[in-house]
């Protein structure tokens, strides 16, 4: 009888598995789609928009992995308390330099080209065209938590944490990590003072 | 019972890979289906192993940089020739001619650069990227106005080949030595540089009979031009990196390194046809396929 329960319990697993994990294309057209509804909403003023896409864009990425791979082979060595940090400023400077662009997008569409899946990682291909300009840009995913989430963005082949990563890298080699997190904050500062004066 | 237990085992066993072939396409199919030839799992496993190797990680260097305190030097004075002299006159440009107008001087000066991304095509053994290159060329030069207009693109869908002398010679090996912050010109490096300067001699203009300061001013509009065309992507990098120097060098090593790496595997001629385009297929004009 265990012997069949167990048969059964296999068959579960196996089928709830195939089914339960969703298309990662789709899960990067649910994310476009929430952003540009919010952007074609004329009812709301930029702070807003900005407000409203921020939230609904979090549910997609995973923040948390982003950070770890920006700090590389540093994040071993970080503190706990160091790691919220970093991460708390990571997000928010991930926030100030791409919410800031968002109308550069609104009238934009989205191409979707591909996907490619194997286990638990995926990177789906996809191009903004706007006017006559069209930007290639690749999703990369894994699938942590029972969701498809973004931890990395392609665009025009350059990979947007690795450039963090070599950058930051090289701040914390000159100026330590205390260094690193002291520029985050005053970029961070920055993008703040900016918001409001606009 | 025994024999049941086997049974029903077998049967969830058959369930479950009935299962996954009936559900989805799964991974495998996927990556079949919807990869063009070639690149397949070493692409999709090389994209992923600097992010997931399990040992420690080097510290990445992208590109070296021996000369980075006069790099920054050059790239100091470049960034203020951007705000105060390059950036005004591309606004200029931007009152001056309607958006439709540039996008056509850009073309017309992409078409007459021809030469170069053909000659590289064909260095690197990329008959397809060579061939699309000379129809474009043909098909733009003609309908489109001696270039003004892109039909090749906007009609028949066949997009244009970034290639130059720097990936040629990436494609056959040879890295690009140090990082180089040129004059004016900005993010290049030993090889990208001598690439350029080869290039320059596949250019037409060149052959123009031009007095030298014509030449600069004919090729000051084309950039200036390009410039108004931009959505401002320099300023959002001065504004929103830690370091605007090493975001900059980050995206031109990587960047690099993708327009080489693409299509580099790609040395079999016979492996897809000549041309993208189903449209304006020349050879199927001829009964050819």
């Amino acid at each position: 009888m265990k012997k069949l329960l167990l048969s059964l319990l296999l068959v579960l697993i196996c089928s709830a598995t195939v089914f339960a994990l969703p298309d990662p294309q789709q899960e990067v057209a649910k994310m476009v789609d929430s952003v540009l509804e919010v952007l074609k909403r004329t009812d709301l003023d930029v702070a807003q928009k900005k407000a409203m896409v921020s939230g609904r864009v979090q549910k997609f990425l995973n923040i948390q992995s982003m950070a770890e791979r920006t700090l590389g082979p540093y994040w071993a060595g970080a503190t706990a308390e160091q790691r919220q940090q970093f991460s708390d400023l990571f997000r928010k400077v991930l926030e100030g330099t791409y919410l800031n662009r968002i109308d550069d997008y609104s009238n934009g569409t989205v191409k979707y080209l591909m996907q490619r899946v194997k286990d638990d990682k995926a990177i789906v291909d996809t191009s903004i065209v706007q006017k006559d300009l069209e930007i290639p840009v690749q999703y990369k995913m894994i699938y942590e938590n029972g969701s498809w989430q973004v931890f990395d963005l392609v665009i025009e082949g350059v990979s947007l944490i690795r450039n963090y990563r070599s950058s930051y890298g090289e701040i914390i080699r000159r100026d330590g990590y205390d260094g690193l997190l002291a520029l985050m904050q005053k970029k961070v500062t920055e993008m703040e003072n900016r918001n409001s004066v606009q | 019972m025994l024999y049941r237990i086997l049974f029903l085992t077998l049967l969830g066993f058959t369930f479950c890979i009935a299962d996954v072939s009936a559900a989805q396409p799964e991974p495998a199919v996927n990556i079949a289906a919807n990869t063009q030839s070639g690149a397949g799992f070493d692409d999709f496993d090389a994209a992923f192993s600097e992010d997931f190797s399990s040992g420690k990680p080097a510290d990445e260097i992208l590109i070296n940089d021996p000369f980075e305190p006069l790099n920054r030097g050059v790239f100091w004075v470049n960034d203020k020739l951007y705000f105060y002299l390059f950036k005004p006159i591309a606004k200029g440009f931007r009152l001056v001619l309607p958006r439709p107008a540039r996008a056509s001087v850009r073309n017309f000066y992409s078409n007459l650069a021809t030469p170069i991304r053909a000659g590289n095509a064909l260095l690197q053994l990329k008959f397809h990227d060579f061939g699309t290159e000379i129809y474009r060329f043909v098909i733009n030069s003609t309908f489109g106005v001696l270039g003004f207009f892109d039909p090749a693109e906007s009609v028949a869908g066949v997009k244009q080949r970034t290639e130059d002398f720097g990936q040629t010679m990436g494609f056959y090996g040879i890295g690009h030595g140090f990082y180089l912050v040129l004059p004016i010109v900005g993010p290049s490096s030993l090889r990208d540089g001598i690439g350029s300067f080869a290039d320059s001699f596949a250019d037409p203009l060149r052959y123009a009979d031009l007095r030298t300061v014509e030449y600069l001013g004919v090729k000051a509009v084309d950039v200036e031009n390009r410039l108004s065309l931009d959505h401002d992507t320099y300023e959002g990098i001065v504004q929103d990196s830690l370091d605007p120097y090493l975001f900059m060098r980050g995206a031109y090593a990587q960047r690099r390194k993708a327009q080489v790496g693409k299509e580099s595997y790609n040395m079999n001629i016979f492996e897809g046809p000549v041309f993208d385009s189903d449209l304006l297929n020349p050879f199927e004009w001829f009964g050819f396929d």
